[in-house]
This record gives structure tokens, C-alpha cells and sequence, in this order.
């Protein structure tokens, strides 16, 4: 126990020095590390711990809707509890601030997001969404790609707000990617309702649809469930995509800017594309989907062939 | 973008240190994926768009140690999906398997849990963990406008990092 206990001092002693953005001593650090395989572990526990509660934002200490009074040392946990259980019932009364905040990833770049609720959203590179503290039953996907894993909860369906669309969950894990003014929607488990309120799409596992804001025609499809957030491993696949759409797609991915010419950016094609090798050469995409690539400065244009 | 310039300091440290790096990811609990997410340091390198880096090396350890940190939260994740999964499917068909209440405010309630464990250790603690970590100000700078030392500063980080680590471990019982 008093072993551990010290291993715990450490690692976040550890967790404190290597935190400061000055920290150089990593060979240090390696010698910490490699003296006990335990080691490493314990450190993820105290770096996640800090991140994540850094991540929650957290609230102002002595918050006014929490009816804490200065609590005894050793005690506040229980008085804690309490008062959070307290909080549960007030809850259902009163009505609470805006408590909005916004989650954005770089290109090339993959985020997972935690929700109170226990769901979780993944976000793919260049995406932008806008998630509600008070209320982890609500998203808003403002662009990009995100794969949505959500706990189902039969009072309170989980909601996505994507352009001029509403999807509702029925206990699910799907995908949305919002590009421009095109919405595109995959269910990989459980069910998905499309804006049950205008014009209702359900959606089973594997299915697909996609709409464009200001338009009521849902295009419909099927894709393999295995396929439905591969992107999280580093693969995309694209099913009579148009090259426009999948240039967008892959800069987003990987953080290389591609671009469609416009004498092919409306042809469409199918193909499933691993994105390591196109991280190490983006001309690799030309054979597979029948195209040029070739350079114009910082962009990759892919052309006729 | 930057997939398409000669190659930087960075990517030059990265080849002049390979098995440095290795050593730190297997070090860091790799294992037989050491190699590949090696790899993966060198991607970030290479695709994203860093600017000049005044030195490389930490910045490559910190790449992999933060690639280490993002592992380790998504099996974290993933096995918390897979109680909870197990948990639902024990419940009885054909009725709601929604969480307990009580679980649900204390997962929707932990920042104010945080904020009330580090509130508890006084207000310089909490307010230099916010500063630091919240804010992003550098150790050094903190102790500056603090007006302690910097090692004032780290052991009042270890106190705060101690409580958010014993809140969240209690979260995650309950």
C-alpha cells in the first residue's frame, strides 16, 4: 500500500514537471519510467485525471446553485455528494444558464469528447461542434465528420442538430459529416430518426442518407456496418462520392490541402482510401480512383489523368 | 501545408534520434506497438503545420508522450463503453435501461466535484492549478505574478493534481 502510494507521489510529481511546456529532462523521465513497468500506468492515470478535469471546464468554486456551506477537512466528499444530490432534484427545477461551449479540431487531427451522459462523440479533422454542459443529450455539428456513440435513454432521446437537419437517437452509434450545406448520416448499431418532425427517415444499421439543406430529398443507401467510423483507425471509404467531395474530405483527414479541378470535381467515384500512405505520398490516391495528382504550390490538385 | 517542403529541424532531430524516441515509447508502456506509433510521431510531424520549433527534441517526447496520454484515454473509454454495455444488457427486456439518477448527477456533476476538492485545499492552489492548466501560463510565469517560487508553485500543483486524481477515482467507482 505505502508503495504504491509513493509510486502515486511520483508519478504526479512527474505529471507536475512535464505538464510545464519548459520541461526538457525527458531522459530523466525515461529512467523513471523504464525503472518499473507500473510506472508508465500510473502516470496516464494522473495525466488523464488533470486532463480531463481540465477539459470539464471546470465551474467556479463556491457556486451559488450548489448549497455548500465550508466543509470539514477529510469530509467534503461526502458533503459533496450530498449536495450534488441535492443538485439532482433541482435539477428538474430550475432553469440553468447557458452553458454552451465549442469543441474544434485542426485538420488532420482526431478528438474524442466525453459527454456527462456517459456517450461519447469522436470528431474527425476540421470539425467543429458546439455541445451544451448543462444539457449532454444536445449537439450541435456546425462541420466535419463525427461518430456519434450514444447511451439511450428512453425520456430523453439523444439530439444532433446538423445544418437544417435533425437526427434523434433511439440508443446509437452513427456517423455525421457536414460539409458545406450536405449532410451525410451512417447508423452503424441501433436506430437513427431523421428530422422526425418534417419529413421522418429512420434509419437501421447500415443504412445511409444523405440531404442538402433547403432540400427535402434524401438520397438513401447501404454501407457495410464495419465500414460505418473506420475513419477513427485511418481509413475512408467513399461510395459514388463526387472528387470535389472527397478532396474536402481527405484535407480535412490528413491536414494536406487537396483540391478537386473543376473539369472532375463533379465525377464520381468509389473507393476506400488508407490514409498513412496518403500521409506520406498524396499522389498515392491517383490509381485508385483513375486521376492525376500533381502539385500547385501548397495544394494537391487532383485532375484528369 | 507542410507535406511538401524539404525536411525541418524536426524531422531532421526525429532521424538523428529514432532510437531515443523508441526507447522513451516502450519506456512509456508501447510495447510492440512502439514502432508504429513512432510512425505515427512522424506523421504528426511531417502533416501537421508546426511552426519553427526552438527545441526539438522535447517537442518530439512531448508529441509521443502526448500520443501515449490519448491511447491510454480512449482504451480508458472504451472499456468504461464496455462495463456500461454489460450493465445495460443485464437489465430486464422490454424495460428502460436509462442510468440511475444518481449516477448521471455525479457523471454530469464532476467539474463541480473538482472545483469544490481543490477549493478545499484553499484559494492559492486552486487559483495557480486554474492559471497553469486552465489558462495555459508557463510554472515559471505563474510564480511570477504568485509572487512564490517556483517550487511554491509545483507543490501546489501535486496537491491539486492529487485531489482531482482521488475525485475522479471516486467518480469512477461509483
Amino acid at each position: 500500500m505505502r508503495q504504491d502510494e509513493r509510486m502515486t507521489d511520483e508519478a504526479i510529481a512527474w505529471a507536475v514537471r512535464t505538464g510545464d511546456p519548459s520541461f526538457e529532462d525527458w531522459d530523466a523521465f525515461t529512467a523513471w519510467l523504464e525503472a518499473d513497468p507500473a510506472h508508465a500506468r500510473e502516470y496516464d492515470r494522473a495525466v488523464a485525471a488533470v486532463m480531463d478535469a481540465a477539459e470539464d471546464g471546470f465551474v467556479a468554486p463556491a457556486n451559488d446553485d450548489v448549497p455548500s456551506e465550508a466543509p470539514a477537512r477529510g469530509g467534503w466528499r461526502w458533503l459533496a455528494l450530498a449536495a450534488c444530490i441535492v443538485l439532482v432534484v433541482m435539477l428538474s427545477f430550475i432553469q440553468l444558464r447557458d452553458a454552451s461551449y465549442v469543441v474544434a479540431t485542426a485538420a488532420g487531427e482526431t478528438r474524442t469528447v466525453a459527454l456527462a451522459d456517459g456517450s461519447d462523440v469522436t470528431l474527425g479533422g476540421g470539425a467543429r461542434i458546439v455541445l451544451d454542459r448543462d444539457d449532454p443529450r444536445v449537439a450541435t455539428l456546425e462541420r466535419g465528420r463525427a461518430l456519434f456513440s450514444v447511451r439511450h435513454h428512453e425520456a430523453d432521446p439523444f439530439v444532433v442538430r446538423v445544418g437544417e437537419q435533425t437526427l434523434v437517437d433511439a440508443g446509437t452509434v452513427f456517423d455525421v459529416v457536414r460539409a458545406d450545406t450536405v449532410t451525410s448520416v451512417a447508423v452503424s448499431e441501433g436506430v437513427v430518426l431523421v428530422n422526425p418532425e418534417r419529413k421522418l427517415a429512420r434509419l437501421e444499421p447500415g443504412d445511409t442518407l444523405s440531404v442538402t439543406d433547403g432540400s427535402d430529398a434524401y438520397r438513401l443507401g447501404t454501407a457495410p456496418v464495419a465500414r460505418i467510423g473506420e475513419w477513427r483507425d485511418g481509413r475512408l471509404t467513399f461510395d459514388d462520392a463526387t472528387l470535389g467531395e472527397i478532396a474536402h474530405e481527405l484535407s480535412s483527414s490528413t491536414g494536406i490541402a487537396f483540391s478537386a479541378a473543376p473539369a472532375v470535381a463533379e465525377r464520381r467515384v468509389t473507393g476506400s482510401v488508407a490514409l498513412a500512405p496518403v500521409e506520406q505520398n498524396p499522389q498515392a490516391i491517383g490509381p485508385l480512383f483513375g486521376v492525376a495528382v500533381r502539385r500547385e504550390g501548397d495544394s494537391w490538385i487532383i485532375d484528369r489523368p | 501545408m507542410s507535406s511538401n517542403r524539404a525536411p525541418n529541424g524536426l524531422e531532421a532531430a526525429f532521424l538523428a534520434n529514432r532510437e531515443r524516441l523508441l526507447r522513451f515509447l516502450r519506456a512509456r508502456g508501447a510495447g510492440d506497438a512502439a514502432e508504429d506509433l513512432l510512425h505515427e510521431v512522424w506523421l504528426k510531424i511531417t502533416t501537421a503545420a508546426v511552426g519553427p520549433v526552438a527545441a526539438p527534441m522535447a517537442y518530439l517526447y512531448r508529441t509521443a508522450d502526448l500520443l501515449m496520454i490519448d491511447r491510454y484515454r480512449s482504451e480508458r473509454q472504451a472499456r468504461r463503453r464496455d462495463k456500461d454495455w454489460s450493465e445495460a444488457a443485464a437489465t430486464v427486456p422490454g424495460v428502460s435501461d436509462a442510468p440511475s439518477g444518481e449516477r448521471v448527477l455525479i457523471a454530469r456533476d464532476h467539474a463541480r466535484l473538482v472545483a469544490e476538492a481543490l477549493d478545499a485545499l484553499g484559494p492559492r492552489p486552486a487559483a495557480i492549478f486554474h492559471r497553469h492548466r486552465i489558462d495555459g501560463v508557463q510554472q515559471r510565469q505563474v510564480a511570477e505574478e504568485f509572487g512564490v517560487s517556483l517550487s511554491t508553485v509545483e507543490s501546489d500543483l501535486r496537491r491539486a493534481y492529487r485531489a482531482i486524481l482521488e475525485v475522479k477515482e471516486r467518480i469512477d467507482e461509483a
